[in-house]
């Protein structure tokens, strides 16, 4: 029996990657979409969060069912635990893909403002760490994670940056308010994402250690 | 361990013939605490019990080093009367095994042979340890009916009974749900956590969930060795050792 669920642990796992990278594919290319303004490609991303819904509500069911049917211990109940918090971060990086594919519409009826400041560089280092976290929960590697203390720091000063940059711009003239105000909440909702790969990066250092940590 | 220590063992190795069935064990069970032994069949759980009464005595060619203290008090010692400390250490055995005889004389037995002669007193003691076995309702208008009537969980409950009547400190429990059905189990369950209050219980279960449920500490045994011994959250939670890891995740057992 403990074969049998060993084996349905594998599968679970990787189920939840899969999903972990729908999150981030959404992610991915509602930045895409805005930096390129592709209207098409954002409402493709929209589109999407039906999909990554449906597939919480499954892993989750299954977790639920390998308590209920196996009462898992020990790193076995800790891969558990890790997974469905995987599920949660990873729907809600999804979620925040989409925020921002909704922001396409608005954004793309003119060119960008400042060349869109400093978001594709936040972009990248965001979806690496997203990338890192879940890598480190597939492979168990906690090296991949190691340094997200300092990446999250990198994060926060450059969604401030991005905040005070566009203070300025509108500031400088208030037609820009409305997508200043938009910039300023794409580098909020990929703040977000990074935080939500640091809380993927604490529960897999959980996972392989039993040791709680907080990455702040 | 912070809490006080009631039994401990230090070095202690045990032999059957050859078979060299405890191997260096050294640990302390905190009072007024549940302890559990889980590992797997032949591990030497069992015996690591039997070793706490010394109930390994009535059998043949078997030799015992180390040493064993209740109460800091060395249990092998030459001076030490084997029927008070097994009055001091009772147990429970996997199968519920009640004397043929009433559910009152089977409760009173243990004190009669330790010279309480009185009925009145016999009566109250009677009733005190069914009432703490969580029995007393179900058979008190039976009481002179033949205890081998009762269900198995009923049965088990009564010697848990007949266990406390003598007031011991400790009490050993080998597997003692093992012979029942889930309902009888959860009340012997729920019992474990009340007699907490007043004695310590050691466990020994091959049922690890049980283990996880009612107890405060684990041991965990492999080949007559105890493996690791910490609180249950940490043993079932995180375990150092990767043996008790394998062992309680299914992998080997």
């Amino acid at each position: 029996m403990a074969e049998k669920f060993h084996t349905d642990l594998k599968a679970l796992k990787k189920d939840t990657v899969a999903m972990a990278q729908l999150g981030r594919t959404m992610l991915r290319d509602s930045v895409d979409a805005l930096v390129r303004q592709d209207k098409e490609l954002a409402v493709s991303v929209v589109a999407r969060k039906d999909k990554i819904h449906a597939m919480e509500v499954k892993l989750e069911e299954h977790c639920y069912q390998m308590i209920a049917l196996n009462q898992p211990m020990a790193k076995d109940m800790r891969v558990i635990a890790c997974t469905l918090k995987v599920i949660t971060a990873s729907v809600r990086i999804g979620r925040y893909g989409k925020s921002i594919a909704n922001t396409v519409s608005d954004l793309s009826t003119k060119p960008h403002i400042a060349n869109i400041m400093s978001i594709p560089h936040m972009a990248e280092l965001v979806i690496d760490m997203v990338d890192d976290s879940v890598k480190a929960y597939e492979t168990e590697s906690l090296a991949l994670i190691a340094d997200f203390s300092a990446r999250d720091d990198t994060i926060d000063a450059l969604r401030h940056s991005i905040f005070r940059e566009a203070i300025t711009y509108m500031m400088e003239d208030p037609k820009k308010i409305t997508r200043c105000t938009h910039y300023i909440m794409v580098a909020r909702y990929l703040e977000r994402c990074a935080d939500h790969s640091c809380k993927i990066a604490e529960n897999v250092h959980y996972m392989n250690t039993g040791e709680r940590i907080e990455i702040h | 361990m912070s809490e006080t220590t009631i039994i401990s063992t230090s070095n202690l190795n045990l032999w059957y013939h050859e078979k060299h069935a405890l191997q260096s064990v050294s640990m302390k069970i905190p009072k007024n605490k549940v302890t559990a032994l889980i590992g797997p069949s032949g591990c030497g759980k069992s015996t690591l019990l039997r070793c706490f009464n010394r109930l390994n005595d009535l059998i043949d060619q078997v030799k015992i080093t180390g040493e064993i203290t209740l109460d800091n008090e060395n249990i092998h010692a030459p001076d030490t009367d084997v029927v008070s400390l097994r009055k001091k250490v009772g147990m429970v055995f996997q199968k519920p095994n009640p004397f043929p005889k009433s559910i009152w004389e089977n409760v009173a037995y243990g004190p009669k042979v330790h010279g309480v002669k009185e009925k009145c007193e016999l009566d109250r003691i009677v009733e005190q340890s069914l009432r703490h076995a969580a029995i007393w309702d179900e058979v008190r208008d039976r009481l002179n009916d033949s205890a081998l009537g009762l269900s198995g969980g009923q049965q088990q409950r009564l010697c848990i009974a007949r266990t406390l009547a003598v007031e011991p400190e400790v009490i050993l429990m080998d597997e003692p749900c093992s012979a029942l059905d889930p309902i009888a189990t959860a009340k012997i369950e729920n019992l474990i956590e009340l007699l907490k209050e007043e004695y310590t219980v050691i466990i020994v279960t091959h049922n690890m969930q049980q283990a996880a449920r009612v107890s405060d500490y684990t041991g965990f045994m492999y080949l007559g060795k105890l493996i690791e011994c910490g609180k249950t959250e940490q043993i079932f939670e995180h375990p150092k050792e990767d043996l008790t890891e394998n062992y309680i995740t299914g992998r080997f057992g």
